[in-house]
């Protein structure tokens, strides 16, 4: 009965149905998405359940713990292991600082990799804290769809669970693809490459995303030897393709060999460690060989299409707007949707999720100027649109605005790698569409930039605010020479 | 400089390297004003004055008769001048207010004193406080100091040295000495470039129209001063051995114990530098907390914080004397007693406007009780024909309001387009370790003008922290208006503040309010998300206004998240 009521789309009414269901909802995945939503409807009054397979650093189909990606598997432990490699650049930039440093300095990886697993149990621990504060019933065991109103949760020893629920939320995220090549077996992806019990002296890269370029920069800046192989011309495809090339340039200044326009073919282990052979013939000896080459929603075992909840063709679940499936009572947030998949729009989804299901005001996520970096070392931070992006949009002129400077510290320490720092504005509304910086603290500079785009600021706004002193971020607000004006309309696409 | 030979790259000190033409610190100007010049060449004098000989002195006396009489600028448009423009003090404001007036068609010359590091009567240099005495030679010790706090975060990170880094203070001075005359030389160009005359000596205002250096007399028909300030030293017994924030930027050796007398931004920056460079340092502060005028819960939050790191504050203790003793340490008495065993002692008490011989008093030119130039909101001085900007002024002694002021008055001069400096939401940043960056309002001033504010603060360890072990915490401020939901005043310490502040600075000044700023993703991980995810009011003031006499309605209780 039930059931039949959501479907007519009486949803949201309160019923005397309501209180046949053992939960209002019920949340299929524990991480940014999934618990953010728990949280809020618990908040509006909700009754609320939440499933999540067991811990383990490294996914799989049975593994994966509270917290998810972000926190076990993603931004944490990869920030983690960028703080600890950028130490390597430091310490070359101190010497002209005055500092006189031990010709031997060592690296000790399996002690960083040990506190980063502390700090991840840590916040583990937090974050179930945070449901169990909130008052929300986490259950350990992998959940999947039983009907639309209903959830199945296998536990660890096997036994199956089965609970009603008003709503269900589907946040189970996303995992790392692997490439589909000989050999293919002796790679590894991003999880076991946040978990290795030693520090690769030679990694090949493989992929020209923002997860490929942070590995590559964390394990030469840990001394490592690099290979990147990528398809594009230049890594990062989807970006500014002029702050793509900076990137490129910086990783290459960095010592990252970087091999364009390159596929693997295979992968064979020898005797000296594993080699991969590309499409071009060369052979890359490595001791690890990491694919960042793509991920997947998790959506393969949660008895999705039985239960009549559509797909795309990449397997991730169609949704609406306000994040509903084909299914009324069916939602999806996060990377299993793969709308924009990063952790605060997770968080932004589940927001807009609890606001409009549980709080009787619906929200719409709004993907508009959305900031994000890239931790590559030196990082990419960029938010809004790209001068490819604007130029398609445009109607009018659009106006570029550049500005590439030595850092401060480097006048001293001697380092050959500058900032860069573009603003993309409409020429008729001088509104900024788009700002993007490549150098130290780019992403901590970009934050307050995308407070500005968000509200529409003008580059006159811009202008008119005073600089911070000496900063690399004051360059946003002094950039007054025009760089380029550009047509808005007919400009064949880039496919670098 | 054996430290040199062990890095790959070669050093790009030397003025003469074309490498580096792109680097610019203080004002970063469009690449071809620096790739057309040519940095070879720095002479001291980089024009011949002798084609001003030929205007005789009387001639300019002769007319200086009907000048104040004159109404547009207090000009006599029918007078020839030797230029349009004649700025003394190469500095900030100066550099910018010439450069400009020169791109906007005026003739322009400009004079400064020959370069020093120190700055005395008859030393300065092109590029002034900011280049040569301030923001950036403050600004590298900083770097190389905080390098301290870096190698024992790298331990919590994996990172083990055979032996403690260990700090070479005259590689660092040479390091940083070539980057000033590079800097220096890169601010001669900009001048060159600009077609703006740079004249080597001290100014004087002889009139209103007229300038000498030297002996030599310029006629103009604007004249700016923009010369700035110099740091102060109370006259107590034994100054003679105090040394200010000039000499301390560039001493011959590292202090091994320092006395810093002083509570605002240069005192705490100096304290963090020599702590960073494992000086023994003890801050004197006349009050209770440092960094008057700051919200004070910043106040308190960087002085417990640079506490922590090692620095000793002596609060409420003013000097009286120094005392050197027979082996050359010196001791500092105060009202609470003497410190003893110190190897220099610093005075940070404040900085004065650089108006004695100038001869602002025999042409009219007015000044306040501390010397500071009076200027109405367009920098116009109580001579019509005269002009200030910058520290000499001493509205808000920051390098970028300098170049707003000079700026601003470039365009009112010589664009024919009146414009007034806008100090509303300006960010300042103290670069102490942590740093602290600020624009608005503090709470305090906000509940005064606005009585009815909500405050939100976040106080946290951050993810740098947990895994090196170290004491570090950030704290973030918002204050917002609870009638319009504007934010006030925005404030942060702790690592990359300055930076993080800048980008908010945009959205402050732009009237954007706490909505806004909840309405925009963070970017993560970063510390800045913070102040875009801060959903719990930590205190909701109340106060009416007082003239409408109503009493506080009570703190309500923070909504739930």
């Amino acid at each position: 009965m039930a059931r039949k009521m959501l479907i007519d789309g009486e949803l949201g009414k309160p019923s005397e149905d309501d209180k046949n269901y053992d939960f209002d909802l019920f949340v299929i995945g524990a991480g940014s998405g999934g618990v953010r939503a728990s949280r809020f409807s618990a908040n509006y009054g909700a009754k609320v359940g939440i499933c999540e397979l067991p811990f383990h650093p490294i996914s799989s189909e049975t593994i994966g713990g509270v917290g998810g990606t972000c926190v076990i598997r993603g931004c944490v432990p990869k920030k983690i292991l960028v703080y600890g490699a950028s130490y390597g650049g430091e310490l070359e930039d101190a010497r002209k600082f005055g500092w006189e440093l031990s010709e031997k300095v060592d690296f000790n990886w399996k002690k960083l990799l040990q506190k980063k697993t502390d700090e991840i149990n840590r916040l583990n621990g937090i974050y179930k804290r945070l449901l169990s504060n909130a008052g929300v019933k986490l259950f350990e065991g992998e959940g999947r769809l039983a009907g639309p109103n209903e959830v199945e949760v296998t536990q660890l020893d096997g036994t199956k669970l089965s609970y009603s629920a008003k709503h269900i939320l589907i946040a189970t995220g996303s995992r790392a693809q692997r490439l589909n090549i000989p050999g293919e077996e002796l790679a590894i992806t991003s999880d076991k490459a946040l978990s290795l019990e030693e520090l690769p002296k030679r990694a090949v890269v493989v992929g020209g995303g923002y997860i490929a370029v942070e590995f590559a920069s964390i394990w030469r800046g840990m001394g490592s030897t690099v290979d990147l192989v990528f398809r594009k011309e230049l890594p990062l495809r989807g970006f500014d393709d002029e702050m793509r090339a900076v990137v490129a340039r910086n990783l290459e200044g960095r010592g990252i060999n970087l091999h364009p326009r390159t596929n693997l073919s295979k992968l064979m282990k020898t005797e000296h460690g594993i080699m991969a052979v590309t499409d071009h013939g060369e052979e890359l000896m490595a001791d690890v060989v990491l694919f960042a080459t793509g991920r997947a929603p998790n959506s393969k075992r949660l008895n999705l299409e039985a239960a009549g909840v559509e797909l795309d063709n990449t397997g991730a679940i169609k949704v609406d707007e306000y994040s509903r499936t084909n299914m009324p009572s069916v939602w999806a947030v996060g990377d299993v949707t793969n709308r924009m998949n990063l952790t605060p729009v997770a968080l932004m989804e589940g927001t807009c999720f609890a606001n409009t299901v549980f709080k009787g005001q619906p929200s719409k996520p709004d993907y508009n100027n959305v900031p994000y970096a890239v931790f590559s070392i030196p990082p990419l931070s960029v938010v809004g649109l790209s001068e490819e992006q604007a130029l398609e949009q445009a109607n009018g002129d659009i106006l570029i605005f550049t500005s590439t400077f030595n850092p401060m510290k480097n006048t001293i320490s001697g380092r050959q790698e500058k900032t860069v720092m573009k603003l993309v504005v409409d020429a008729e509304t001088d509104k900024v569409l788009g700002a993007s910086m490549c150098g130290p603290d780019a992403p901590e500079i970009m934050q307050g930039i995308a407070v500005a785009l968000k509200c529409g600021a003008t580059k006159a706004q811009f202008d008119s605010t005073v600089g911070l002193h000496p900063t690399a971020a004051e360059e946003f607000v002094t950039m007054r020479s025009l760089t380029r004006r550009v047509a808005g309309q007919g400009k064949p696409k880039t496919n670098l | 400089m054996k430290t040199m030979a062990s890095s790959l790259t070669s050093p790009k000190l030397s003025s003469l390297s074309s490498p580096t033409l792109q680097t610019l610190l203080c004002q970063k100007p469009p690449l071809s004003h620096l790739l057309c010049s040519s940095f070879v060449s720095l002479p001291k004098t980089l024009f011949s004055l002798s084609c001003h000989a030929r205007f005789p002195s009387q001639y300019q006396r002769c007319c200086t008769f009907t000048v104040r009489s004159q109404s547009e600028n207090g000009t006599d448009a029918a007078r020839r001048y030797d230029f349009d423009l004649f700025t003394i003090g190469a500095g900030s404001g100066g550099v910018r207010a010439s450069r400009f007036a020169a791109n906007f068609g005026a003739s322009v010359a400009i004079c400064e004193l020959p370069f020093s590091t120190i700055s005395s009567d008859t030393t300065g240099g092109v590029g002034g406080t900011c280049v040569l005495r301030g923001c950036v030679p403050k600004k590298l010790l900083v770097y190389s100091s905080k390098y301290a706090h870096e190698f024992e975060e790298s331990n919590g990170f994996g990172w083990k040295y055979d032996s403690e880094p260990k700090h070479d203070w005259s590689t660092l001075m040479a390091n940083k000495n070539a980057e000033l005359q590079r800097l220096t030389g890169i601010y001669k160009n900009i001048l060159k470039n600009s077609d703006v005359k740079l004249i080597e000596g001290r100014g004087k205002i002889v009139d209103p129209h007229t300038v000498d250096v030297d002996g030599k007399l310029y006629s103009a028909r604007h004249i700016i001063i923009s010369v700035g300030g110099r740091p102060f030293i109370p006259d107590i017994p034994g100054r003679e051995y105090a040394i200010d924030s000039d000499a301390a930027l560039d001493l011959p050796s590292k202090p091994e114990k320092i006395a810093i007398v002083g509570g605002g931004y240069i005192a705490l920056e100096f304290a963090g530098i020599f702590n960073g460079l494992a000086s023994e340092v003890h801050v004197f502060i006349r009050q209770k907390k440092v960094l008057r005028g700051f919200d004070e819960e910043v106040r308190d939050f960087v002085s417990e914080q640079m506490a922590i790191r090692g620095i000793e504050f002596h609060v409420e203790e003013t000097p009286q004397a120094i005392i050197k003793s027979a082996d050359g340490s010196l001791s500092l008495k105060t009202n609470k007693g003497t410190v003893e065993g110190f190897s220099h002692i610093m005075f940070a008490t404040g900085r004065t406007p650089n108006t004695k011989n100038l001869g602002l008093e025999s042409v009219g030119v007015k000044t306040a009780k501390n010397g500071a130039i009076e200027v109405d909101e367009y920098s116009q001085t109580s001579v019509p024909s005269i002009w200030a900007v910058g520290d000499v002024t001493d509205r808000m002694n920051l390098t970028p309001v300098a170049l707003m002021e000079g700026m601003a008055l470039a365009k009112t001069l010589f664009q024919n387009n009146p414009t007034k400096p806008d100090y509303r939401a300006v960010p300042s940043a103290v670069f102490s370790q942590p740093p602290i960056g600020q624009v608005g309002l503090t709470e305090e001033q906000a509940v005064q003008q606005y009585g009815n504010v909500d405050i939100f603060t976040a106080n946290f360890k951050p993810l740098k922290a947990t895994l090196s072990g170290l004491p570090d915490r950030a704290f973030m401020k918002l204050i917002v208006c609870a009638k319009t939901n504007k934010v006030l005043g925005l404030h942060m310490c702790g690592e990359d503040s300055p930076e993080i502040v800048q980008g908010f600075a945009v959205a402050v000044k732009a009237g954007l309010t706490k909505a806004d700023f909840d309405a925009t993703v963070g970017v993560h991980p970063t510390a800045a998300e913070e102040f875009v995810t801060m959903r719990t009011t930590t205190r909701k003031i109340r106060k009416s206004k007082p003239a409408e006499g109503k009493t506080d309605s009570g703190v309500k209780a923070a909504a739930g998240v």
